[in-house]
């Protein structure tokens, strides 16, 4: 089969490889109709995430169709069309009984590297480094499920693949983030990063009460979107415009209820310490740039909440943890919880209170995915998600754009 | 137990020594120090399985091939006594094994009687305070000789990561009935960087089997 494999830092290519078998009594395999790239694999392509090998298959945010299952999956049946979440839970550990799903005991097998780095080891996760499990990812024409007995989610009405496939990942990520939000009616939320995880976020701030959202970003078209849901939008590019001050003019100098850390590890900023993080991650004296994470904290309100989605990997700097403490904040994060959320999600789409496929640009073949992957890291062509169809022929200039 | 607080709900009685010598009258003990040669090792996960079937699973001896890193074959000999057969590529090691203490559903205590591995041990099994699960713990000890050293070079991974190893799979046939594995998945081509990070990663160890059949 072809699948889109990670070669070295910035280097992605298709190669031809052998299909995946059912390893486990508990796997599935999963013939792969649609997969999208993610901003976090950007993070992947910038070699910002250890424990990736050559030759490792990418990809976690996928649908299909079951083509086999092994003998200890009876809820699933060849035929069957799934949304897969990327975390992979086993449904009977302590913390998958809590519903901490993205803390699964037993799904990741190199909990040992995960360990020596964070103490304790989370879940395994699809085509996202051996520390997180070594996973073969989906961003291939086939993929193995473990554990699909308690992962994948059947569609069993015929909404399109576009619909629904960000049910893998993004939708229930935003999601979450606007639940550990702890928005009240009427609240002020501020989200950082307007990408899709920034996207489903305003728009689940929104469904959970939120009076305003403000939204941040530089990039025009993601700004678009956001505005497009409602939201008012801060371009944090523009000449002299503070972010921190930008915050304080929206909500009467009181600082957003909730903020929402969108970007994670690579933040950009134009300003002294956008230099300073980027000279000490080159360095290596620092792995994270948390610029975003820095201003969150420095402008929520007393007492309110910094929820964050975006990921970080490893050591940050200059975090202002007095103003954390000062101003007696609550901090929530972490992969996402992908099994509490597909279904109740799923329902919303069902009903027509949300169309996840809004922020789809840009529809490819998987040999037109390694082009893609520079583009939208180089934030070219007006990139706000991309989604590939693994089976398509590739197709000839210019990409296409829908 | 102490008069000072005379609310606490739920806290249990602390027997004087519990958990393979964990605490010692409510003190917290560290495991025991390398010395003379001597390499201990001490490891717990909490199950949520039952302290009895946890019980079984580690006591028939035959099945540990199942859960346990390049153990191939393990044979009753005797009452209490067993053969042992590892195996890491073309090299084999062999010991004979005596179980010295064996309390149903609490404990399993065993030394090594000559081969070419000279160790011991002993898994505790009990209630977690709450009853939130069972509570393993495994104090283990390897005598580095030239024999232990070889069985490490064969094993390829340091014999007290071995322990951990091996306890986290146990917890995971013992949960799902399958041990989380990657070996056999398909990858695009591996560079020799890629080839050096597997090593390093423990990822060219084999994963037990669980309860996929055993390729013979």
């Amino acid at each position: 089969m072809k699948a889109l494999c990670w070669m070295g830092k910035s280097k992605v290519e298709v190669h031809t490889v052998d299909e995946p078998t059912i390893l486990n009594p508990h796997d599935a395999i999963i013939k792969i109709t649609r997969t999208a790239i993610c901003g976090s694999d950007l993070h992947l392509f910038d070699g910002f995430i250890p424990t990736m090998e050559e030759g490792d298959i990418l990809g976690h945010e996928f649908m299909g169709i079951v083509e086999e299952v092994g003998r200890s999956v009876s809820n699933l049946q060849r035929g069957d069309r799934v949304v897969i979440p990327f975390t992979i839970a086993c449904g009977n550990c302590e913390f998958c009984k809590k519903k901490i799903w993205a803390a699964c005991d037993n799904s990741n097998p190199n909990a040992h590297l995960m360990e020596a780095a964070y103490g304790y080891s989370g879940s395994g996760l699809f085509g996202y480094s051996h520390m997180m499990g070594g996973y073969a990812g989906g961003q291939a024409q086939y993929v193995r499920v473990p554990f699909a007995n308690v992962g994948a989610l059947k569609i069993e009405t015929d909404l399109p693949d576009e619909k629904v496939l960000f049910l893998s990942d993004i939708f229930p990520t935003g999601y979450m983030a606007a639940e550990n939000a702890q928005i009240q009616n009427n609240d002020i939320v501020a989200v950082w990063g307007c990408g899709p995880v920034g996207q489903f976020a305003i728009a689940s701030a929104f469904m959970l009460g939120a009076a305003r959202v403000i939204a941040i970003d530089r990039l025009p078209e993601r700004l678009e979107l956001a505005r497009s849901l409602g939201a008012i939008t801060v371009d944090y590019s523009e000449e002299d415009v503070n972010v921190l001050t930008a915050l304080k003019d929206l909500t009467g100098g009181v600082g957003p209820d909730s903020c929402i850390d969108a970007v994670g590890l690579e933040a950009h900023s134009a300003q002294l310490q956008g230099i300073y993080d980027t000279v000490k991650t080159s360095l290596m004296l620092e792995t994270d740039r948390p610029i975003v994470l820095r201003q969150a904290i420095q402008s929520v309100r007393k007492g309110g909440t910094v929820s964050l989605p975006g990921v970080y990997g490893g050591l940050l700097d200059k975090v202002p943890f007095g103003s954390a403490f000062g101003k007696g904040i609550t901090m929530k994060m972490g992969q996402t919880n992908m099994h509490t959320y597909m279904k109740p999600l799923l329902e919303r789409i069902e009903k027509g209170q949300i169309d996840p496929s809004y922020i789809i640009s840009h529809r490819i073949s998987l040999e037109e995915a390694p082009e893609m992957y520079k583009v939208w890291r180089d934030k070219q062509e007006n990139v706000t998600k991309i989604v590939i169809d693994p089976w398509a022929e590739r197709q000839q200039v210019p990409l296409s754009q829908s | 137990m102490s008069q000072v607080l005379n609310e606490k709900p739920n806290i249990e009685l602390s027997p004087i020594i519990a958990s393979a010598g964990v605490t010692l009258n409510n003190r917290y003990l560290p495991p025991p120090e390398d010395k003379d040669g001597k390499l201990w090792v001490r490891a717990s996960t909490r199950i949520q399985v039952d302290a009895d079937s946890l019980y079984q699973i580690w006591r028939d001896l035959e099945s540990i091939p199942l859960w346990q890193e390049q153990i191939t074959r393990v044979t009753r000999t005797g009452e209490r006594t067993s053969h042992w057969v590892m195996r890491s590529g073309d090299k084999t090691i062999e010991w004979d094994s005596e179980i010295l203490a064996d309390e149903p559903g609490r404990r399993i205590a065993w030394r090594s009687i000559g081969g070419d591995s000279d160790n011991a041990g002993e898994v505790i099994f009990e209630a977690a305070p709450g009853n939130r699960g069972t509570m393993v713990t495994v104090l283990q000890e390897f005598r580095m000789g030239k024999l232990a050293s070889a069985w490490e070079t064969l094993v390829g991974r340091n014999p007290k990561q071995a322990v951990i190893e091996n306890l986290r799979h146990f917890k995971a046939l013992a949960e799902t009935g399958e041990i989380p594995r990657t070996q056999g998945q398909p990858h695009g081509p591996r560079g020799m960087i890629a080839g050096m990070k597997e090593s390093s990663y423990g990822e060219k160890t084999a994963t037990p089997p669980g309860l996929n059949r055993i390729a013979s």
